[in-house]
């Protein structure tokens, strides 16, 4: 009994000095972005000698966070919204109707979960179709690479719903497009919050995507904003600090939040055996 | 029943957006990998394999498919190793469990970016806590500069990536674990089996699907590397550190689209290559089982 309590606590002790090695890094960004400029470039744990507020103040100033905010918002939403209906609709069809045709489909879908994008034609595409630069072109950008993988996922799902229920509303009179709103879609729920953080995830912390396709500075995400600030105000590391804290700090206090959902769904279909 | 036409239409948009937005830039891009497409040129002349030839030529594409397959190889090992056994501690009846588990998690949902730069502060060769750290504990002599030594460079961000998404391992592996029989084991501990034969013939085989899971996405998603290493090094010392996609970014940056589009499809041929028969090789067990 003695020898599985220390057993135990040796564990517990060298899981928590594994926790300190994930926890640090945060710590140093939040002490430094209190910093002065020269006590913040010593990249220090201590708590700061003079408490500078001044930073966060400059960051507002000339950061344009609310701006990048906006943005990311704007993009991460309005993707979710075409990958949960585009994704889940075609899992419908996909899982349901047999032909040569959809399965042909669902293995292109298969396939897009493994290539890699190929961005100059992409940018190429994007000026021909007149949309570059624009919301749009990286909302579809978004859409075209989530697509395989939540198509994927919401598939594995699909099979779990009775055909009965499908055939017992048709023979009632209900139309398809009835059938999917009102009773398939509100069956794929758990999964579409999967598919909705996966989407969050993704998408508001990508740097690729707006790094190639947003040209315009009004447009940027918070991602691409932090990128420029690095790249303009490297010498005076307290105000980046400051900077990360602000970007990192609501995905934090969400992820907090919500951690057992946002882990849950994660990890959701990955290990069904 | 069971001919029921479930109408396509619910299809088309997806395969839509997909066919425009993902399949037409790679099908395209076979094409523009053959010509001379540049920043200057008025039009897009067909140059045959000419793209293809100076490439091979080019040690930094050696050097970019070598660090690749490195990044990759790397990543994809210790990933696994560190996740694992981090599951495993967590399996146990440990009191700070569940606070652990959201603290390992946590670097999965930050930016890459992000992560790069606070990292770039950490590796700092005078200032950054990782060699303060070491020189404190007496162990000054190991002390490097982590980001500018060509012959660790490549293994500082590769160490940097593996803090990023051990966590995310760790989860999946987790999820595996609940699936395994409490008794099974205990079974096997009264009949005198140790920790780690119970882990090799118990534990380790009914991890098998987290395992592939896991392998096969951390596989996929590190040879598609780039954030991680342009917020660290941009490919640099020299082109110590560069990857497929920073080689790319520099060949767009100097106007040369059409190589960039080749270098591009040069990791297209290997990731498939890679990923495909894995892929496959996943579909085939999950019928078997």
């Amino acid at each position: 009994m003695i020898r599985k309590r220390l057993r135990l606590a040796v564990l517990e002790l060298i899981a928590i000095l594994c926790a300190l090695v994930i926890v640090i890094p945060f710590f140093m960004i939040l002490v430094n972005s209190f910093k002065g400029i020269r006590e913040a470039a010593q990249f220090g744990l201590s708590l700061p000698k003079e408490w500078v507020f001044d930073n966060y103040v400059q960051v507002f100033k000339t950061g344009n966070i609310l701006r990048g905010f906006k943005n990311s918002l704007l993009i991460s939403g309005l993707t979710v919204f075409s990958v949960n209906l585009l994704a889940s609709m075609a899992a419908f069809v996909i899982q349901r109707r047999d032909s040569k045709f959809v399965r042909a489909v669902f293995y292109l879908f298969v396939v897009g979960l493994i290539v890699p994008v190929s961005i100059v034609p992409t940018i190429k595409l994007m000026g021909d179709l007149a949309i570059k630069g624009s919301y749009f072109s990286l909302i579809m950008y978004y859409t075209a690479v989530l697509l395989p993988f939540s198509v994927f996922l919401l598939v594995g799902f699909m099979k779990s719903i009775p055909r009965e229920l499908d055939e017992a509303a048709l023979i009632e009179g209900c139309g398809f497009l009835r059938l999917y709103f009102q009773i398939i879609l509100p069956l794929l729920i758990t999964v579409l919050v999967t598919v909705t953080i996966v989407v969050v995830v993704s998408v508001w912390n990508d740097f690729f995507g707006p790094f190639y396709l947003m040209t315009d500075s009004t447009k940027w995400t918070i991602v691409l904003q932090i990128f420029n600030f690095v790249t303009m105000y490297s010498t005076n590391w307290g105000i980046v600090f400051a900077f990360m804290v602000m970007v990192v700090s609501p995905v934090l206090i969400i992820y907090f939040l919500l951690q057992r959902y946002i882990i849950d769904g994660l990890t959701a279909g990955s290990v069904k055996g | 029943m069971g001919k029921l036409k479930y109408p396509l239409y619910f299809l088309y948009p997806a395969l839509a957006v997909f066919l425009l937005f993902f399949i037409t830039p790679t099908v395209i891009g076979f094409y523009y990998s053959f010509t001379d497409w540049n920043i200057n040129a008025k039009e897009i002349k067909f140059i045959g394999l000419a793209n293809y030839e100076a490439l091979f030529q080019e040690p930094r594409l050696k050097t970019a498919l070598k660090n690749t397959l490195i990044f990759s190889a790397s990543v994809t090992l210790l990933q696994n190793l560190f996740g694992l056994a981090l599951a495993l501690v967590m399996n146990e009846a440990l009191k700070t469990r569940n606070l652990l588990r959201t603290i390992f998690f946590m670097p999965y949902v930050i930016a890459p970016l992000i992560i790069g730069y606070i990292f770039r502060a950490i590796y700092h060769p005078d200032r950054g806590i990782l060699n303060v750290f070491l020189r404190e504990i007496g162990l000054g002599g190991m002390a490097r500069d982590w980001l500018n030594d060509p012959n660790i460079a490549l293994y500082s961000i590769i160490m940097t990536d593996i803090w990023k998404v051990a966590g995310f391992s760790m989860v999946i592996y987790l999820a595996g674990l609940q699936f395994i029989p409490k008794d099974l084991t205990e079974c096997a501990s009264i009949d005198g089996a140790n920790y780690w034969s119970r882990f090799r013939h118990i534990v380790f085989p009914l991890l098998a699907p987290a395992f592939t899971v896991n392998v096969l996405l951390s596989m996929i998603s590190s040879m598609k590397v780039f954030e991680m290493v342009w917020a660290l090094t941009e490919g640099g010392p020299g082109y110590t550190t560069e990857v497929f996609y920073t080689y790319i970014r520099a060949m767009f940056s100097s106007g040369e689209f059409g190589y960039a589009t080749a270098v591009n499809l040069v990791l297209f041929v290997m990731v498939t290559a890679i990923g495909v028969p894995v892929l496959l090789a996943l579909k085939k067990r999950e019928v078997e089982m």
